[in-house]
């Protein structure tokens, strides 16, 4: 992996979102007169959802993620406690393109999105996100799924990633998710990370097991995606780990749900054969 | 039962990405002692592995003259593997793949040679599984070509299929490439020859169809209405290295510009095929190939370098390096004003050149559109035409120049560019051109080798211009180490301006 170049920072206690998008273009344009040619290479638009209990896991993937997947980030961090306002941080990373003289550079907004801010995150993400490239919502933790701030941010997003695996009631949650999939396309990490193990059933198809042994998250998917395939039922084991796994980092698996644009039928289906019968 | 009939039977598969496995096969390399399967042939195999598209039966065998053992030899492709190869070396992936692996040292031109052969691939099927699949890799001079290909067919057998891999240089003229493509369809079928062009395995000589024909925009403006003429440049730094054998025969014009540079003009100028299949593709490539006239002896420029510096080093000239004659009139440098005389192209030069000492390391396609009809602004001076750069290597990518004005008063226009960064967009890694070609041949898909007509084609101009070329001595050395070549090849280009 490339090193890390430099990372340029601007940083406001009470800012409007106007002002964001000016920081975001100043730290781009101040440097690109600095040193080694910079490039901004973006894909795509990605907003994280997340709450404060999830903030260190959060910003702990982003931090690999931003090298690897060149994008405006927009972390939302919700503060619904606090005064009403916006405290706001803008950062340009750039990193060693290898084999070239530039260096590539990723935008991130961090966005404390306090009192009645919270409560209205579309409003504030709209003006962030780049014209024509897709969009993606990290939601970190279980969402609130008829809340009006999931409502909101579903209907401007492409994507919906999530990771049902830090979700502590599946299945039964699984019916509630499906109800967004007409929406918007859905990426479920947990599932990502059942992969290699499909893969190992599919190989050994039709020979199927009869006991899933796994966590919560990627045995109800799996057993949901087995019933619904293959029409096979199989009883449910804990364990806290995947038989087969997948030992890659969150970002990894992030990264590549970053790179899924269409539907999953087969995902979508796994799900809703997961739930209670 | 086969792979893709297993696959639409099986419920699980959908989703899962499972890539097509190639059959259970031996990869048998002829001149396997040579650097090419050191640095490339084996690097690509071990990429393959780590990504599990090697077929899961599969054995390697290495076949040559020197002498050593099948040990000597794997450890020589370790050493390959870890200095060459894209990936981190894993003991665990290499040491599966050193399983499979053996080496023959023997003439193979001879009966016993052939014996020894033919019993260590036997004995490989009944090892591990291999089934009587066969790729022959032809890593060999050209003049070992023919003798190898007529013994491959005569013991040939009815058991599994056969697939041949053939180096470049695919002959050293047109009569010689006939001969060798008569040879082979006497014993295989057009379908079992895979005559590589590493060009073509490259991701970004691919892309160039991408850009093409994935994007509705330049397709529509992508003929003689709209661009002004076309720049293809392939340029080495490099002087010949150890190879002055090879060169003082073949030359920049058969070692580059009768295979690669050719086949970015053909990718450059086809019409857009029916499908991506390998017929589809070839038959759009050879229309173009047949479309291209002999340029006149005034629109072809050789040239030879001298010493000069590369990077403030001091390098020797053409005729310095070791095994090249001191009075050698073999060109170093071509470059040529080529046309393509169909109704997309017709009066459109295709300026092409290929070199070695060049400044730097370099393949790119440039489009030069035409100029706007009308000029608006008082100041347009240094606004120069748009301007389409593919960056085949280094920096792969596509850069766009565009008139903007310049901040201020009044209308001043000046030329900025528009930068795609592939690696900046796509981190996963650029696959390395063997690696794609050596799996498309396990599998039978051949849309990105050269059929036969194409080699006859490109020979063909190839020929011509040389023919032109024996009618006089050239001026050599014309141009020194580390410039663009002779100036008469820069005036090609500030004629049609």
């Amino acid at each position: 992996m490339a090193s890390i170049a430099h990372v340029d920072e601007w940083a406001d206690e009470c800012a409007s979102v106007s002002e964001v998008e000016q920081a975001l273009i100043n730290l781009r344009l101040q440097r690109g007169f600095v040193g080694k040619r910079n490039l901004r290479t973006t894909v795509l638009t990605h907003i994280a959802w997340v709450p404060r209990e999830w903030q260190q896991a959060a910003t702990e993937t982003l931090a690999r993620l931003a090298e690897r997947h060149p994008s405006r980030t927009i972390l939302l961090f919700p503060e619904p406690d606090a005064d009403d306002g916006i405290a706001a941080r803008a950062l340009l990373e750039c990193y060693e393109a290898p084999f070239t003289d530039r260096h590539l550079c990723s935008e991130i907004a961090e966005l404390r999105l306090r009192g009645s801010r919270a409560q209205a995150p579309a409003s504030i993400v709209l003006p962030l996100l780049l014209p024509d490239l897709p969009v993606f919502l990290r939601w970190r933790g279980r969402p609130e799924f008829a809340s009006p701030v999931f409502e909101q941010l579903v209907e401007v997003v492409d994507r919906l990633v999530v990771d049902s695996s830090e979700w502590e009631d599946v299945p039964g949650a699984y019916r509630e998710l499906t109800e967004v999939f007409d929406r918007v396309a859905v990426s479920d990490i947990a599932w990502r990370r059942t992969l290699p193990w499909r893969r190992a059933l599919a190989r050994a198809w039709p020979d199927l097991p009869d006991r899933l042994t796994g966590p919560p998250a990627e045995t109800a998917l799996l057993a949901g995606w087995l019933r619904a395939r293959a029409g096979a039922e199989v009883e449910i084991e804990r364990a806290d780990q995947l038989p087969v796994g997948d030992d890659r980092e969150p970002s990894d698996l992030l990264s590549e749900e970053l790179d899924v644009f269409a539907r999953d039928a087969v995902y979508e289906e796994a799900v809703r054969s997961a739930g209670p019968l | 039962m086969d792979t893709q009939s297993v696959q639409t039977e099986n419920p699980l598969v959908e989703g899962l990405e499972l890539r097509r496995r190639p059959e259970p096969c031996v990869l048998t390399i002829f001149g396997a002692s040579g650097d090419l399967t050191r640095r490339k042939i084996f690097p690509a195999l071990y990429a393959l592995a780590v990504r599990e598209l090697l077929p899961e039966h599969f054995a390697v065998l290495g076949v040559a003259r020197t002498e050593q053992s099948s040990e000597e030899f794997v450890a020589q492709m370790e050493a390959g593997v870890r200095e060459f190869a894209r990936d981190e070396f894993n003991a665990d992936t290499w040491a599966e793949l050193a399983r499979r692996t053996r080496y023959i040292s023997t003439e193979f031109a001879d009966e016993e040679g052939e014996d020894r052969v033919a019993k260590t691939l036997t004995e490989l099927d009944e090892e591990l599984g291999t089934r009587g699949n066969r790729v022959y890799y032809f890593a060999v001079p050209p003049d070992a070509m023919p003798k190898l290909a007529e013994e491959l067919g005569e013991r040939r057998t009815t058991t599994g299929w056969t697939r041949l891999i053939v180096e470049k240089p695919f002959g050293q003229d047109l009569e010689s490439a006939r001969e060798l493509n008569d040879l082979l369809s006497r014993d295989f079928t057009e379908d079992e020859v895979f005559r590589i062009d590493h060009y073509l395995g490259k991701d970004t000589v691919q892309n160039l169809l991408a850009l093409r024909f994935a994007n509705g925009i330049f397709e529509p403006i992508w003929s003689r209405q709209f661009i002004d003429h076309v720049q293809i440049t392939v340029a080495e730094s490099l002087g010949i290295e150890r190879r002055a054998a090879f060169y003082e025969q073949a030359g920049a014009i058969r070692d580059v510009f009768q295979n690669h540079l050719l086949q970015l003009v053909a990718l450059t100028a086809m019409e857009p095929p029916i499908d991506f299949t390998a017929e589809a593709v070839r038959n759009e490539k050879l229309k173009v190939l047949k479309a291209m006239p002999t340029p006149s002896p005034r629109a072809v420029v050789r040239g030879q370098y001298g010493p000069g510096f590369i990077e403030g080093e001091p390098v020797p000239g053409y005729r310095e390096e070791d095994g090249v004659a001191r009075d050698s009139g073999t060109d170093t440098f071509v470059a040529a004003r080529l046309q393509v005389d169909n109704w997309r192209w017709a009066d459109t030069p295709f300026f092409v050149r290929v070199g070695k000492r060049l400044p730097r390391r370099e393949t790119t396609l440039a489009i030069q559109f035409k100029r706007v009809p009308h000029t608006l602004f008082e100041d347009t001076t240094e606004l120069r035409p748009n301007l389409l750069i593919v960056h085949i290597q280094p920096n792969e990518g596509v850069s766009l120049a565009i008139g903007a004005k310049v901040p201020g008063e009044g209308m001043k226009v000046r030329t900025v560019h528009m930068d795609f960064l592939y690696g900046g967009a796509f981190r996963s890694g650029l696959p390395e051109a063997y690696e794609r070609l050596i799996l498309d041949a396990m599998l039978g898909d051949a849309t990105l080798f050269t059929r036969a007509d194409e080699i006859e084609e490109q020979w063909a101009l190839v020929d011509a211009i040389v023919a032109a070329w024996r009618r006089d001595k050239p001026a050599f050395p014309n141009y020194a180490a580390g410039t663009w070549g002779p100036q008469a090849a820069q005036e090609l280009v500030q004629w049609h301006r």
